[in-house]
């Protein structure tokens, strides 16, 4: 059995804003959400990118202490986007709890800033030395803390998948939810990921020599994906979180329909766990086309994972043009707000059903002059009013995983 | 410490730690409160912090079936005592007491 997979709410903590209409303006006008990298009196001066994708505005959490407790920043984010994707979907409570719901969220490392909390607690000279490690530590810490606290918020019994796999957390979430949907497991997912800030992530990847580091005092000018002066990823924080649902249940019931999943495909590269592979991802790309059932002329748009580093850009415009040529528009969306993590695949996303909606696409940010090798696909420089039928988002992570989810306007229909 | 300033010092924990303010002696903290086993293990970590001692493990299993503040209370004073008599008593271990 195969079901039509639909999104009917969603909902992004993101370093280019909160809204729709904020995220909007700041694609229209080319805001940069990146800003110099807050100093945390720990790592911060003996890293050497000085940049990072910003969540910078006060946001009103407003959790009773029952829920609260047992969450870290990073579920303080993943639960906040699931509330506000529950409260537009007008889901039923009774359906909410009925486990016909279930939950597909992760993050990259559970809340890094607590797990160092409690590594303190081994050079502690306390009396209470292991004693001190809270009794919530560990569940505001561990992997799947951002799906099961979301599960205890809203009573939700149904199935629980957190995924935490680096870069392709949430565009695993959105594709297993897709999965779990399609197939009949569950009737609607709620589906995304987290990521907080801290430094430590920057730290793993300013180690690898992957962070940008020549524009910390230009924030706004980097990341440049595709652009021959890139030099590399910029970390960021945030959340995104997705209601997917089965179609006749949500026609049934008059849900707006934001766009439709047609296609998800998850595979490895099968070996580096670094470095990019060009087999690899563009058998991802191919598996996502043909799961949609699609040849790759009907894609209007893709969101590349284009972090900016100086491989990964190339080994991805190579992949993708084998498959795409220069048939469809091509914008990096971490241009504007760094690296969101385990957060990016679900990010991006909604970003993708905000210009289907707008009908427009905006430019890769900071691609002044594309490097000749990332040359053979067709890059967004203007803002381009084009309306999107189809529309792909790709993402790879370390670990050699890579994923592609297919969406598609459905508006009018 | 004396009873009453084990009270107090109870229910400011309750007030900066768990956000309740005030309980009544004798409400029952889960049904009421929503204070539950993690909140429980939580409280004895701030009383091993108070009473500057760490708590055994069958000392901590004892604390499960607590319900009110009043049970917490003495189940504090009783801590208290049992450490004035295994270490030489002092001063504060007579005030514990009671005497």
């Amino acid at each position: 059995m195969a079901r039509r997979v639909v999104i009917t709410a969603c909902s992004a903590i993101t370093p280019i804003g909160r809204t729709r209409a904020e995220i909007i303006r700041h694609l229209v006008e080319g805001i940069s959400g990146v800003k110099p990298l807050r100093n945390d009196d720990l790592l911060t001066e003996h890293i050497h990118s000085g940049v990072y994708g910003t969540v910078d505005y006060p946001i009103d959490y407003d959790f009773k202490r029952s829920h609260s407790k047992t969450m870290g920043p990073v579920s303080f984010y993943a639960c906040q986007v699931a509330k506000e994707t529950l409260a537009a979907s007008g889901l039923d409570p009774a359906f909410i709890t009925s486990g016909r719901l279930g939950v597909a969220f992760g993050s990259t490392h559970g809340s890094p800033s607590v797990q160092r909390n409690i590594y303190k607690t081994f050079f502690s000279e306390s009396k209470q030395q292991f004693a001190s490690i809270g009794a919530v530590d560990y569940l505001k810490s561990m992997v799947h803390t951002t799906a099961v606290n979301i599960t205890k918020m809203f009573g939700i019994t149904g199935r629980v998948i957190s995924s935490s796999t680096a870069c392709t957390t949430s565009s695993q979430s959105i594709g297993f939810g897709y999965e779990s949907v399609k197939y009949g497991m569950q009737d609607a997912m709620l589906c995304g990921g987290a990521d907080e800030y801290d430094t430590t992530t920057v730290a793993v990847f300013d180690n690898l020599l992957a962070c940008s580091s020549e524009f910390n005092a230009t924030p706004h000018l980097t990341p440049r994906p595709f652009d021959v002066r890139r030099d590399g990823l910029v970390v960021g924080e945030g959340a995104g979180a997705l209601l997917l649902e089965e179609y006749e249940h949500a026609k049934n019931r008059g849900a707006g329909i934001l766009g439709e999943i047609i296609g998800f495909s998850c595979n490895n590269n099968g070996g580096d766990l670094i470095l990019p592979n060009t087999r690899g991802i563009t058998a991802t790309i191919a598996l996502a086309l043909k799961d949609a059932d699609i040849g790759p002329e009907a894609v209007d748009f893709i969101s590349a994972h284009a972090t900016g580093t100086k491989m990964g850009d190339v080994i991805e415009a190579q992949a993708t043009g084998s498959i795409y040529g220069k048939g469809p528009l091509v914008t990096g969306l971490k241009s504007y707000m760094g690296h969101t993590m385990g957060s990016c695949g679900a990010i991006e996303g909604i970003i993708t059903l905000y210009m289907m909606a707008e009908g427009f696409v905006p430019p890769t940010l900071n691609l002044v002059e594309v490097d000749g090798r990332c040359a053979m696909i067709r890059h967004v420089q203007g803002l381009e009013k084009e309306p999107i039928r189809i529309g792909a988002v790709q993402n790879f992570a370390f670990g050699g995983v890579n994923t592609c989810f297919i969406l598609k306007n459905i508006s009018g229909r | 410490m004396r009873r009453d300033a084990i009270e107090s010092a109870i229910l400011k924990i309750f007030a900066e730690k768990f956000e309740i303010e005030a309980p009544g002696v004798d409400d029952d903290l889960r049904d009421g409160y929503e204070f539950d086993s993690i909140d429980a293990i939580e409280l004895l970590h701030e009383i091993e912090i108070m009473l500057d001692t760490q708590l055994t493990r069958a000392e901590k299993k004892n604390a499960m079936e607590i319900r009110t503040i009043n049970q917490i209370v003495d189940y504090t004073v009783a801590l208290a005592a049992a450490r004035c008599q295994t270490d030489s008593a002092g001063p504060e271990c007579l005030s514990t007491t009671g005497q």
